[in-house]
């Protein structure tokens, strides 16, 4: 899989690391890389299902480009939240959806992401792309 | 330790730590005997039971039907009906049992510390029948309100409570509860997959109609359980799922049924399952169960201690009976990051809801983290744990 650049430096900074706790420390300092989105807005739709924290997404379209408004309550998921902000904010809709969920397991943060009812990284990456979708 | 010697996962790491299992709530690990007996009966008797005459099927026959009579020995029961765990069991109980002998206006008790898989199949056949469900409320000091159950008895036909809580760990007064609801009319189901772990059980004595347990958290494979029945009550049940192996005759007019617990075990069984099974019996039987609990709840308290002198609360009692489990809520950390942050140092505990969506909201939160610990458990794992959470707490609070 190839990533954007920006992506693939941060992805190559990550295996750089031995120590998941170093590597986790390092996506909840991320979690400030998000464009927030209000608590006032978040509704049922923009609540990401399966997740153990409160996420909420967003996805605008400005000038053309795919804006991610988002928020959680675990530093975690906002972190993983902020990173998927850098990879596609500003791209085309087209762009964005090439990109893989892999780069949470490239990063060593995730050991799985497969599909399922409980994995929130991945509801909330499927819900940014199904968003992302309706644009193009 | 010997006991930790016998599991061979436990010599795994996990993110470049020695892998500490504190995830024992949700399921137990196993032992290598239960391996190797799974593994035998695959490599050497592998055969479906109860109908063929040649000599694999014998031995895969006996081998299944030894578990009944583990269990029925082990828990002293007249009756044991092998099921895939405790969803299946009580599930069994609704649909065998229930639509049988409930009608419109029957009330069925329940408490609000069951697991969901002890509240949904009654809300499913409620709806079905018409039948009343009532819900015991959970005090503050984390026990049911026995006055409020006491009053909750009239038209009851059922009382379905949880033997031990798999998110406080509070041990129930079953006794207590099983006298009212028998005095009373009503017949109990008795939730005991938190408690076979922790609690040598006779079934008899106990006086409840069912009881309904998994394998897996007691060292055994997952995929079994059992649904022990009062031999008299085992006779008002009727089958609900229809196939192979639970028939006397068939024929295109109908069929018949057969009358031990066969008739409600349709389809080829889990046969490598109960033998597995057995060997994890086997295994237990070595060991004295009633030290090992004093052991484990006096590690829960003193970590429940340590976690609540550094103001993190802590949702359980820890007395003599109940089961050592420590649920707690971190203060500045959110669950889920601190299970990643555990994680990362070799740890396994279980965070959310645990499956009792209605005792959370009683108790005001949304999840819990919960360490739960188990025969292999040791102080000095217990010592880490409160170390660990000390140093992350520093760093990350």
């Amino acid at each position: 899989m190839t990533y954007p650049d920006a992506l693939a430096e941060l992805i190559e900074e990550f295996q750089e690391i031995d120590d998941k706790m170093e590597r986790l420390e390092m996506v909840f300092d991320l979690a400030d890389e998000v464009i927030p989105f209000p608590h006032d807005q978040w509704t049922s739709e923009s609540k990401v299902q399966g997740c153990q924290s409160e996420a909420h997404v967003h996805v605008e379209l400005q000038d053309g480009k795919v804006l991610l408004l988002s928020g959680a309550d675990a530093k975690l998921v906002q972190g993983l939240m902020g990173i998927l902000t850098l990879a596609i904010n500003g791209s085309a809709p087209a762009q964005a959806l090439l990109l893989s969920p892999d780069f949470a397991e490239d990063m060593g943060i995730l050991n799985s992401l497969s599909p399922s009812r409980s994995n929130g990284f991945r509801n909330m990456f499927d819900k940014v792309m199904r968003e992302i979708r309706n644009y193009v | 330790m010997a006991i930790r010697d016998d599991f061979p996962i436990l010599k795994r790491e996990v993110n470049g730590f020695p892998l500490i299992y504190l995830d024992n709530a949700a399921t137990t690990q196993k032992p290598q005997v239960v391996l190797d007996a799974m593994n035998d009966y695959y490599t050497s008797s592998n055969a479906n039971v109860h109908r063929a005459v040649h000599t694999l099927a014998g031995e895969a026959t006996e081998g299944y039907e030894a578990c009944r009579q583990r269990l029925k020995s082990w828990f002293n029961a007249d009756r044991a009906v092998i099921t895939s765990g405790t969803t299946e069991a009580i599930n069994l109980v609704a649909h065998a049992w229930g639509r049988a002998n409930l009608v419109e206006g029957d009330v069925i008790v329940l408490t609000e510390m069951e697991h969901h898989s002890d509240i949904v199949p009654w809300q499913m056949l409620a709806e079905e029948r018409k039948v009343e469900l009532r819900y015991v409320p959970v005090l503050e000091d984390f026990t049911l309100d026995m006055d409020v159950f006491a009053a909750s008895l009239d038209d009851a036909k059922l009382v379905c409570v949880v033997h031990t809580s798999n998110v406080l760990g509070v041990r129930n007064p079953l006794e207590e509860i099983i006298q009212l609801a028998h005095s009373n009319g009503a017949y109990v189901l008795i939730d005991a997959a938190q408690g076979v772990p922790h609690e040598q059980i006779d079934f008899k004595e106990s006086g409840a109609d069912f009881m309904a347990f998994s394998a897996h958290k007691m060292c055994g494979p997952t995929g079994i359980g059992a649904l022990l029945v009062n031999a008299d009550v085992f006779e008002t049940m009727q089958p609900f799922m229809g196939g192979g192996d639970m028939i006397e005759t068939v024929t295109v007019d109908g069929s018949t049924y057969q009358t031990n617990e066969h008739k409600f075990e349709a389809g080829t069984p889990r046969i490598a399952e109960a033998i597995g099974w057995c060997a994890a019996f086997d295994w237990m039987a070595k060991l004295d169960l009633e030290k090992e609990h004093k052991r484990l709840v006096e590690i829960a308290r003193w970590v429940a201690e340590q976690l609540r002198s550094m103001g993190i609360p802590v949702y359980g009692r820890h007395e003599e009976k109940d089961s050592a489990v420590v649920s707690f809520l971190h203060p500045t950390i959110h669950s889920e990051d601190l299970a990643h942050l555990l994680d990362a140092r070799g740890f396994a505990v279980r965070t959310g809801h645990h499956c009792a969506q209605p005792l959370l909201h009683r108790l005001g939160i949304n999840g819990t983290v919960r360490a739960s610990f188990y025969l292999y458990n040791s102080m000095e794992e217990a010592e880490y744990f409160v170390e660990q959470l000390k140093e992350i707490t520093e760093r990350f609070g």
